[in-house]
């Protein structure tokens, strides 16, 4: 018998049109921490929502301490023994650490709560692991990294065997990282297995027994950290042989200048500086929280910052209002609550960022409307039976070509586009990518801000890296270019 | 991207027509509910059939109209508007304060300012403007809850009304021009009053379906933020909102005054909530992003025919109460139920 904890056999999953997790088979050894890495969509977020139970596998099996395991929801996982730091922190703010820790597994006499020696010592294993944390203190005022830690002591004294934490380091500062990870150190000892994720390799070698690596969905090798060599080693399973990319190299370098940035600066950006010219594509790639985000929010008018923005030999205004008077077009990072209306139908959405091209002093023409629409959902191939149709019915993909038609629609010389290709299937992806380049060829500049690397490796013409608020390094895209130094410049040297 | 413009290859045939828009299938479901209850009414109320009577139920409740499109539209964003009753009670206290005579009489509920009925009713309504321009500042400046804001200035425009009648009324040394606007009566028993009512409903119709400021009062409902990325000036919008609203409730506190040659403190008291109710009945979602005028119409109209039946079945006035919550509470689940199977 193997002093596996966990075993994954055959392990598929499907989504319409993608094979998101391929074939996947592994063991996680008892009382390790082991690590994923893989890039993005290369399916460690599928792996993890089929363990915690938020998704069912298509086929294969998981098997816990030699039982066969399914879970079908975050809950039955934490019975099981499986327990989830979800970046996104599950914890309730307004209440007590000590709430906190025994929210749903409260003891009660007649609907009044009681303090059992189950809670005594839920709230005894918190205190063991961070002292600093008194369990009378009130959530919110817990900085990110303390609440990670509630969390973490929940699954501990709700005895789970293993704690899967996904990116705990992204949002919390260095000096807490270092505790974070004498907490991750402790829990072997307290017979805990960690599967750990994150982007950060040096983080690996700092702390993991274990790394698995994925890509493109498949399994691609598990091995002993302390076999090794260097995270050149590491980054080299990660992104495999040099893809075919078709992007092919285009003169731009006498197209004018379109969009000048200065020194800007605000709580997220250190000091940005650069140009776009006409008719270019760039690429602004980094890990999640380097702000990106804010930079384009920044450029669209959104947030405050100091700094300059120059389009056009103008000075941009500080409103979205005006940058799309000025010519600039934003395609938001959150397709659903930031760029489309969902109740509303698609020839309603269509032409919401140019209302003067469908009206005359004020009225709106129908007809004019409609043309709009039949354009937009014959050029970008929406699929839909009728302009009719309300958008929150149609498939992600789809969503995102209504919001990339309202873009058009509004005429614009620049397009920001944030992680325009996110959470869409292969085939629309492909298509976006085109429209992208077509856009180009009839003159617009495009800004892709992504943390998907073979995305802007993809399209762009030139790459801004992007680490801790501040643009690391600008590359020229082209045959020649090295994807692992850039996976090591985001993942931080 | 210029292939297969205008779909004319007869290859993707897109069809601008889909099925029955959820409003219209709500606004004609409303009116098929008005039917059956006038029907009802009819068989069980005796005369309730007469032309002459539906005529008066409906125009009696005009001022409910005048003031729901205002709260349509501002719910239509999603935001609440309470202070429409205590905005129309202060402007027409105000705009009989104004127009009294000053220093005739001993009795202070007596003197007023003396000025002339025309600047009196223009101060009053700048005086409304005022109660607006304080909700937007607070909800569309400041991000408070419309609700919040909205029931201190309903309270806030009611206490103004109490303080300049001393909590009673001013009736007294008002010149003649001060009755007429409210009783001219246009054809039959129907005052101009109710023709003012229409005109609005029918300004607010068409803006709210023919003009881009229309449009942008569902999208700022349908989804604040991706509004405010797609251009839409959100605070402005809203701010301009507020400030129609109390200017219509302006308008009708005037029209009211004017009728009964009265500012009266406690005049339409909690008039908001049935307006809100009609506002629902007529299908808005509390929510935002959907709803209409034509339909608060309507739900006016169920509204007056409920209260009406039940003065005519003799229902003693307390079980009234019990009788419209509980006919208004189902009207608007149905509904919601109706749009939810519908939108499966």
């Amino acid at each position: 018998m193997n002093n596996n904890v966990l075993e994954i056999k055959n392990l598929i999953k499907d989504f319409p049109g993608v094979r998101a997790v391929n074939n996947v088979s592994f063991g996680i050894k008892r009382n390790t921490v082991h690590c994923l890495v893989g890039e993005n969509g290369a399916g460690k977020s599928t792996l993890i929502k089929i363990l915690t139970g938020a998704l069912p596998k298509t086929s294969g099996t998981i098997i816990l301490n030699g039982k066969d395991y399914v879970a079908n929801n975050i809950r039955e996982a934490r019975l099981r023994g499986i327990s989830t730091v979800f970046q996104e922190l599950n914890i309730v703010d307004q209440l007590t650490v000590e709430e906190n820790l025994f929210l749903g597994a409260e003891d009660t006499f007649m609907g009044f709560l009681r303090r059992t020696d189950k809670i005594k010592r839920m709230i005894d294993v918190a205190k063991s692991l961070e002292p600093s944390i008194n369990p009378r203190q009130i959530v919110s005022r817990l900085s990110v990294a303390q609440k990670q830690i509630v969390e973490i002591a929940k699954a501990v004294a709700m005895e789970s065997e293993i704690i899967i934490m996904d990116e705990p380091t992204a949002a919390i500062s260095e000096y807490e990282v270092e505790r974070l990870f004498n907490i991750i150190r402790s829990l072997r000892e307290k017979k805990v297995t960690v599967i750990y994720i994150s982007h950060r390799l040096d983080e690996i070698f700092e702390i993991g027994d274990y790394v698995t690596v994925m890509r493109d969905g498949k399994h691609i090798g598990t091995e002993l950290v302390s076999k090794i060599k260097n995270r050149s080693e590491l980054i080299k399973m990660m992104i495999g042989k040099t893809l075919f990319e078709s992007y092919t190299p285009r003169k731009l370098q006498d197209k004018p200048i379109l969009l000048e940035v200065k020194n800007l600066k605000n709580d997220k950006l250190k000091d940005i500086s650069f140009e776009v010219r006409r008719g270019e594509i760039v690429g602004f790639y980094g890990l999640l929280g380097v702000g990106k985000t804010e930079l384009a929010h920044a450029i669209y008018g959104i947030g405050t910052y100091k700094g300059e923005i120059i389009y056009n030999g103008k000075k941009l205004h500080n409103s979205p209002d005006k940058a799309i008077e000025a010519g600039i077009a934003l395609v938001p990072e959150e397709r659903r609550t930031q760029g489309l209306f969902t109740i509303l139908t698609i020839r309603n959405n269509i032409p919401v960022m140019n209302m003067k091209k469908i009206s005359r002093s004020g009225f709106i023409n129908t007809r004019k409307e409609i043309e709009a629409s039949i354009k937009y959902i014959n050029e970008l191939k929406i699929a839909t039976d009728t302009i009719e149709k309300q958008s929150s019915k149609l498939s992600g993909g789809n969503q995102q070509k209504v919001v990339f038609s309202k873009c058009l629609f509004a005429d614009s010389d620049l397009l920001i586009l944030d992680e325009p290709a996110r959470g869409i299937d292969v085939g629309s992806k492909s298509e976006i990518y085109n429209i992208i380049r077509q856009l180009s060829e009839e003159g617009k500049s495009i800004m892709i801000f992504s943390s998907e690397l073979h995305e802007i490796l993809n399209v762009c013409d030139r790459i801004f890296i992007m680490y801790d608020g501040r643009i690391k390094v600008e590359k020229k895209n082209g045959p020649g270019i090295d994807r692992e130094e850039i996976i090591h410049i985001v993942t931080g040297v | 991207m210029r292939s297969g413009l205008g779909g004319s290859d007869g290859v993707n045939k897109i069809s601008t027509r889909g099925k029955m828009s959820n409003e219209s299938f709500i606004t004609l479901s409303m009116f098929i509910v008005i039917i059956v209850v006038i029907g009802f009414a009819s068989i069980f109320v005796p005369n309730f059939y007469r032309p002459q009577n539906i005529i008066n139920l409906v125009t009696n409740f005009w001022y409910i109209i005048a003031l729901g499109i205002g709260v349509t539209f501002l719910l239509i964003t999603g935001n609440f508007e309470l202070s429409v009753g205590g905005v129309a009670a202060m402007t027409g206290v105000l705009s009989v304060y104004f127009c009294q005579s000053a220093g005739t009489s001993p009795n202070v509920l007596a003197n007023g300012l003396g000025l002339p009925y025309g600047v009196a009713v223009a101060l009053a309504l700048l005086a409304a403007l005022g109660i607006g321009a304080i909700n937007a500042f607070f909800v569309a400046k400041l991000k408070v809850a419309s609700i919040v804001v909205t029931l201190a200035t309903m309270s806030f425009s009611r206490g103004i009304a109490q303080i300049v009648t001393r909590g009673a009324q001013r009736n007294t040394s008002l010149p003649d021009v001060y009755g007429v606007v409210g009783n001219i009566f246009v054809v039959g028993s129907l005052k101009l009053a109710v023709f003012i009512m229409i005109f609005f409903v029918i300004i607010a119709a068409i803006i709210e379906k023919r003009t881009v400021f229309g449009r942008r009062t569902y999208l700022i409902g349908a989804n604040m933020q991706a509004a405010r990325l797609s251009g839409v000036k959100v605070a402005k919008h809203i701010t301009i909102l507020y400030l129609i609203s109390s200017f219509l409730a302006g308008v009708v506190g005037i029209l009211l005054a004017s009728e009964y040659i009265s500012g009266t403190s406690s005049r339409i008291m909690g008039v908001e909530f049935d307006v809100l109710v009609v506002t629902l009945l007529g299908g808005t979602a509390i929510m935002g992003g959907f709803g209409s005028v034509i339909g608060t119409a309507i739900g006016t109209v169920i509204l007056a025919v409920i209260a009406s039946a039940s003065t005519g079945l003799l229902l003693r006035p307390e079980w009234q109460f019990i009788l419209k919550s509980v006919i208004v509470f189902i009207a608007i689940m149905a509904q919601r139920f109706a749009l939810s199977r519908r939108n499966l």
